[in-house]
C-alpha cells in the first residue's frame, strides 16, 4: 500500500500539501500573542542559520574604530575592540538558540521518557526516580551549575549536558503525573493485552499522547535555558570561543564605568534586547501552546 | 413396550435420486410414555409417524424394524396394517382441509374408523360419535357440518375425535397447535393433556412448537437430516441443550420463551449429501474432522444422548474460585470472592447484578487485564496463558466506554489494526482486508475515507463499533462485552445489540455479556449468571431464571426490573392515575 503511494507522483503531492494544510490551521488557532511568538522566534532562527547572509562585516576580528554608535556601516556600532555589534549578534544567536534548543530537547525527551517509565512501570522504579526528581528539585541550580561549569570547563556542548541535568525533573514530573491517569484507559489495556511492550506502548501510545505537554515544557525549558546560559557567560563561566549574548553582556559590563559613557546605549542594549525579545517570545508561545495542547482544538478548528 | 422402533429408515423414490428422509431411528415407549419429537421442516418428524402408520409403501423404502406389544408390524401386510391402524395405532394429522373428506360430513367421517374396526352401526354409532364429540369439546351438533365450513380450531378436534374414536393405545399427533390462533391453542394442548391423562395412551407429540412440547411430554427427541442428534428428558433438554442443533431450535422458537430475540440457525437445511456429521456446515464448534463420520448417538450422561463428534457443546471456559482482592490502607475488600462459571461454545450467557457486584471485575480477569488473586481459568481445556487474548480464536474484550477503549488520537484503521500488528498476523495486505471485512461486518464504511478517519470525529456508537470490529479483526472464539451499551442511547443501543447478536448467530462465537440492565439480558442471553457481592448467586436458562427464579436476590433484581414495568403499563390503561402521577410531578 505505501510502496504504491511512493510510485503514484500526485500522491507524493499530497503529503507537503497536507503538511501546508496542517501549517495553516495550526497558524489559525493561535492567538494574537502566539503568532508574534512565533514569528519571532522563526526570525530568530532564519537570523542564526543564515548569519553569512545577514552580516557584511566579520564577527570576531575588528572591523573598524571601537565604540562606534550606530550607523553607516556598523548598524548597531562596535564594542571595545571594534568588532560589529550587529555580526556578534546574529553570531550569537546561533549559540543562544543552539543551548536552548538542545537543552529541551535532551532534558524534554529524556525527562519525559523517564516520567513515564515511572508512571507506566510504578513500583520501585518509580520509587527511585521520584526520590531523584526531589532532590534536583531541592538543588539550586546555579551555584552548582557554576561549580560543574568551573571543573569541567565550559565548552558549549558541557554546558548544554549541564543545563539538561539540571532541568529533565520538571516534566519528568508533569509527565509521570499524565500517565498515571493514562494508563488506565481502555485502550492502553488493551494494548497490553493484544502483548504490545513496554517500548511498543511508550512510542506508540504514550510519547504522540504527551507530546503536546512535553513541548510545552519544553519551549519553557529552553527559554529558561538560554537565560542561565546567558548567567553563565555574564559570569564569565560561558565558553569564551562562542560570542553568545550573554558574554557580549558580560563584556559590555566588564568595560568599567560603562553607564558613564553612552557606550551602553548600543554595546548593551541590543543585546540585551534580542535576549528579552527571544525570552518573551517563548514564552508567549509556549503559553498558546498550552491552551491548544489538546490536539482536538487544532482539528476542530 | 407399547412401542419399540430399531433402525427405522425411509428412503423416498423421488425422481432421479434417492432421499434418505429417516436414518437409523431408534427408540421404544413404555405404556402412557409421552415423546416429542422436534426438529426443521424436512428433519423427518412428519416421515416417522407415516412410517409408524404403516403408510408408506409403494416404491418408497422403509428399512428396519418396529415393534408393538412386542410384535414386528412393519412387515406386516397391508391388511395386517390396517388391522392395527385406527385401532392399536392412530395419528392425528396435521391440520389441513385436504386431510378431511370435502364431500362428507364430519360425523360421518368420525364415524368412519368405528364402523370399520368396531363394527358399530345405527343408534350405538350415532351415540358413540357424540360422545366422541363431546370429548374433544365440540358440539354435536356440528356433525352436519362439512369440512371447510369448520374453523382450524375445530377441524383439529375432529381430527382428535377421529384418532380416538378406537381408543387407540398409542396415538401420534403431528403439529397439533400450528395455525391455531393463541386461545385454541391453549385449549388444544389442555384438551390433548387432559385426553392423555384420562385414556392413560403413549403418546408422542411431533412439533415446532416447544410450549406444546414442554407442557406435553416428558421425553424428547431432536431430529435432523433423517437423524436423531440429542434424545433426552423434555425439560432437561430444553433448559440445557447439549447439541447445538437443539440449542439453535430453541432459540427460534417464539413460544418457549417470548422475551427473547428470535435468532434462527443459520445455513440451509441439510440435503442430505453432507459427508460426515450433517449439521457441521451449520455448527458453531465444527472441527474438520467433524466431516468424518456420522456421529453415533452417544450417552453423555443419565437419560441423555447426543449425536456429535464433540460430544456436544463444549465447555469453552472454565473459571473456579476466582478471586479477586484489592488491597486498602487498612482493609483488604473483596471485588470478587470465589467465582465458578463456565461458558459453552457458541452460547450467549449473560452476567448479571446490580453495579459493584463484581461482573467487571470478573470480565477482566477473564479478558485478562487483571490477574486474578486466585482462582484457575482454563481455555480450550488448556490453563490460562498470556497467549488467549493474542492469537485467533482467544478472547477478545470489549469495554464498557468506547471513548477510552479506543484511542482518540489514532484513524480508526491504525485502531484496527494495533492487535494484527502487534502479533504480527498476516501480511500487509492481509491486515488491511481484514480490517475492511471487519469493517463492514459492524456495518461501518470501510473506505479509504472511514478508515483515515481520526476516532475523536466518530460517535460513541460508531466508537463502539470500531471497538467490536476490533475484537472482530482476531476472530475470537468468546468475546466478552462488559457494559457495552450503557454510554449510547436506546436507539444506537438497539442497533448495536441486534448487530452483535447477529454477528454472534453466523460468526458462532461464545459471547459473555455483561449487564445490569435484566431487560437486555433477558433479550439477549441463552443462560445467564447472577452475581451478587463478588459471587455468582444463580445460574440458570434465561427462560428458567426469569419466569421462575429460585435465589432471593434474583427475585429482587427481576422485581426491581420488571415490576416498575408493569406498573407504567398499568397507568397508560388508566387515564387518571396516569393524571395523578403527573400532578405528583409538578407538586414537586
Amino acid at each position: 500500500m505505501y510502496q504504491s503511494q511512493v510510485m503514484n507522483p500526485r500522491l507524493l503531492l499530497r503529503v507537503p500539501g497536507e503538511l501546508y494544510k496542517k501549517g495553516i490551521a495550526f497558524w489559525k488557532s493561535l492567538s494574537i500573542f502566539g503568532k508574534f511568538g512565533l514569528t519571532v522566534i522563526l526570525a530568530m532562527i532564519i537570523l542564526a542559520v543564515g548569519a553569512p547572509f545577514f552580516t557584511w562585516l566579520p564577527h570576531n576580528v575588528s572591523s573598524g574604530p571601537a565604540l562606534v554608535p550606530p550607523g553607516g556601516d556598523h548598524l548597531m556600532g562596535t564594542d571595545e575592540l571594534g568588532v560589529d555589534l550587529w555580526s556578534q549578534i546574529c553570531y550569537g544567536a546561533r549559540v543562544s538558540l543552539l543551548v536552548g534548543l538542545g537543552t529541551a530537547l535532551l532534558a524534554g525527551l529524556g525527562g519525559g521518557i523517564i516520567g513515564i517509565w515511572a508512571g507506566y512501570r510504578g513500583g520501585w522504579i518509580e520509587r527511585v526516580i521520584m526520590r531523584l526528581i526531589d532532590i534536583m528539585i531541592v538543588l539550586p541550580d546555579l551555584p552548582i551549575m557554576v561549580i560543574l561549569a568551573a571543573f569541567f570547563g565550559s565548552s558549549l556542548r558541557n554546558i548544554i549536558i549541564v543545563l539538561a541535568l539540571f532541568s529533565w525533573s520538571h516534566p519528568a514530573r508533569i509527565i509521570r503525573a499524565q500517565v498515571l491517569s493514562l494508563k488506565e484507559q481502555g485502550y492502553i489495556k488493551m494494548a497490553k493485552s493484544y502483548g504490545a511492550g513496554d517500548l511498543y506502548i511508550i512510542f506508540k501510545h504514550f510519547l504522540p499522547e504527551l507530546f503536546p505537554i512535553l513541548a510545552v515544557s519544553m519551549i519553557r525549558l529552553s527559554g529558561m535555558a538560554i537565560v542561565t546560559e546567558a548567567a553563565l557567560s555574564f559570569l564569565g563561566l560561558g565558553d569564551p570561543t562562542s560570542k553568545s549574548w550573554g558574554l557580549i553582556i558580560n563584556h559590555a559590563l566588564n568595560f568599567s564605568g560603562i553607564y558613564f559613557t553612552p557606550f551602553w546605549k548600543w554595546w548593551l542594549m541590543y543585546p540585551w534586547a534580542f535576549l528579552t525579545l527571544l525570552i518573551t517570545s517563548l514564552a508567549l508561545f509556549g503559553r498558546d501552546l498550552e491552551r491548544i495542547a489538546d490536539p482536538r482544538v487544532v482539528k476542530r478548528n | 413396550m407399547v412401542l419399540e422402533v430399531r433402525n427405522l429408515s425411509v428412503t423416498y423414490q423421488a425422481e432421479g435420486a434417492p432421499v434418505r428422509a429417516l436414518q437409523e431411528i431408534s427408540f421404544s415407549l413404555k405404556e402412557g410414555d409421552t415423546l416429542g419429537i422436534i426438529g426443521e421442516s424436512g428433519s423427518g418428524k412428519t416421515t416417522l409417524g407415516l412410517a409408524l402408520m404403516g403408510l408408506i409403501g409403494g416404491k418408497d423404502r422403509v428399512e428396519g424394524n418396529a415393534y408393538f406389544r412386542g410384535t414386528e408390524f412393519l412387515s406386516f401386510s397391508d391388511k395386517g396394517k390396517k388391522a392395527l391402524r385406527w385401532k392399536h395405532i392412530a395419528m392425528v394429522f396435521q391440520n389441513s382441509l385436504e386431510v378431511l373428506n370435502p364431500v362428507l360430513n364430519i360425523g360421518e367421517q368420525v364415524g368412519e374408523p368405528l364402523k370399520k374396526h368396531l363394527y358399530l352401526k345405527g343408534k350405538e354409532l350415532e351415540a358413540r360419535v357424540e360422545e366422541l364429540f363431546q370429548l374433544v369439546g365440540l358440539d354435536p351438533q356440528w356433525k352436519e357440518a362439512f369440512p371447510h365450513q369448520l374453523s382450524g380450531g375445530m377441524r383439529q378436534r375432529v381430527l382428535i375425535a377421529m384418532a380416538l374414536s378406537c381408543k387407540p393405545e398409542l396415538l401420534l399427533v403431528d403439529e397439533p397447535t400450528t395455525s391455531l390462533d393463541p386461545v385454541s391453542r391453549k385449549e388444544m394442548i389442555e384438551l390433548l393433556g387432559r385426553l392423555q391423562q384420562e385414556y392413560g395412551f403413549t403418546l408422542v407429540v411431533i412439533s415446532h412448537d416447544l410450549s406444546c412440547i414442554s407442557r406435553l411430554t416428558s421425553r424428547l427427541l431432536a431430529l435432523y437430516g433423517g437423524r436423531v442428534v440429542e434424545e433426552g428428558l423434555t425439560e432437561e433438554l430444553l433448559e440445557d441443550p447439549f447439541h447445538p442443533y437443539s440449542r439453535g431450535l430453541i432459540n427460534s422458537s417464539p413460544h418457549y420463551f417470548a422475551y427473547k430475540d428470535l435468532w434462527g440457525i443459520p445455513g440451509e437445511p441439510p440435503t442430505g449429501q453432507e459427508a460426515g456429521c450433517s449439521f457441521h456446515s451449520r455448527c458453531s464448534q465444527a472441527l474438520e474432522s467433524c466431516r468424518e463420520g456420522v456421529p453415533a448417538l452417544q450417552q453423555v450422561c443419565c437419560e441423555r444422548r447426543v449425536a456429535c463428534h464433540r460430544g456436544g457443546i463444549v465447555t469453552i471456559l472454565e473459571a473456579s474460585g476466582l478471586k479477586k482482592e484489592y488491597r486498602l490502607k487498612k482493609r483488604v475488600l473483596q471485588a470478587v470472592n470465589g467465582v465458578d462459571l463456565y461458558i459453552k461454545e457458541g452460547e450467549v450467557a449473560a452476567l448479571v447484578g446490580e453495579t459493584g457486584s463484581g461482573k467487571s471485575t470478573v470480565a477482566q480477569m477473564l479478558g485478562r487485564l487483571m490477574k486474578p488473586t486466585a482462582g484457575d481459568i482454563t481455555f480450550r481445556g488448556e490453563k490460562f496463558y498470556n497467549g488467549v487474548t493474542r492469537q485467533e480464536n482467544g478472547i477478545q474484550i470489549v469495554m464498557q466506554d468506547p471513548f477510552s477503549s479506543t484511542s482518540h488520537r489514532l484513524t480508526v484503521e491504525q485502531v484496527l489494526r494495533e492487535p494484527l500488528d502487534i502479533n504480527k498476523i498476516g501480511t500487509s495486505q492481509e491486515r488491511s482486508s481484514r480490517v475492511r471485512e471487519a469493517l463492514e461486518q459492524v456495518q461501518l464504511p470501510w473506505g479509504t475515507d472511514f478508515l483515515k478517519r481520526f476516532c475523536f470525529e466518530l460517535s460513541g456508537g460508531q466508537r463502539q463499533r470500531v471497538a467490536i470490529a476490533r475484537a472482530l479483526v482476531m476472530k475470537p472464539a468468546l468475546l466478552l462485552a462488559d457494559e457495552i451499551t450503557s454510554m449510547l442511547d436506546p436507539s444506537t443501543q438497539a442497533n448495536l445489540l441486534r448487530l452483535l447478536k447477529g454477528l454472534q448467530n453466523s460468526k458462532g462465537f461464545a459471547m459473555l455479556f455483561i449487564t445490569h440492565d435484566l431487560e437486555l439480558a433477558r433479550k439477549v442471553a441463552d443462560r445467564v449468571m447472577v452475581m451478587k457481592q463478588g459471587e455468582i448467586v444463580e445460574t440458570g436458562s434465561s427462560r428458567r431464571l426469569f419466569t421462575d427464579p429460585c435465589c432471593c436476590h434474583t427475585k429482587e433484581l427481576i422485581d426491581a426490573a420488571f415490576g416498575e414495568h408493569q406498573h407504567v403499563h398499568k397507568s397508560h390503561h388508566h387515564p387518571h392515575t396516569h393524571e395523578h402521577v403527573h400532578k405528583h410531578k409538578t407538586q414537586h
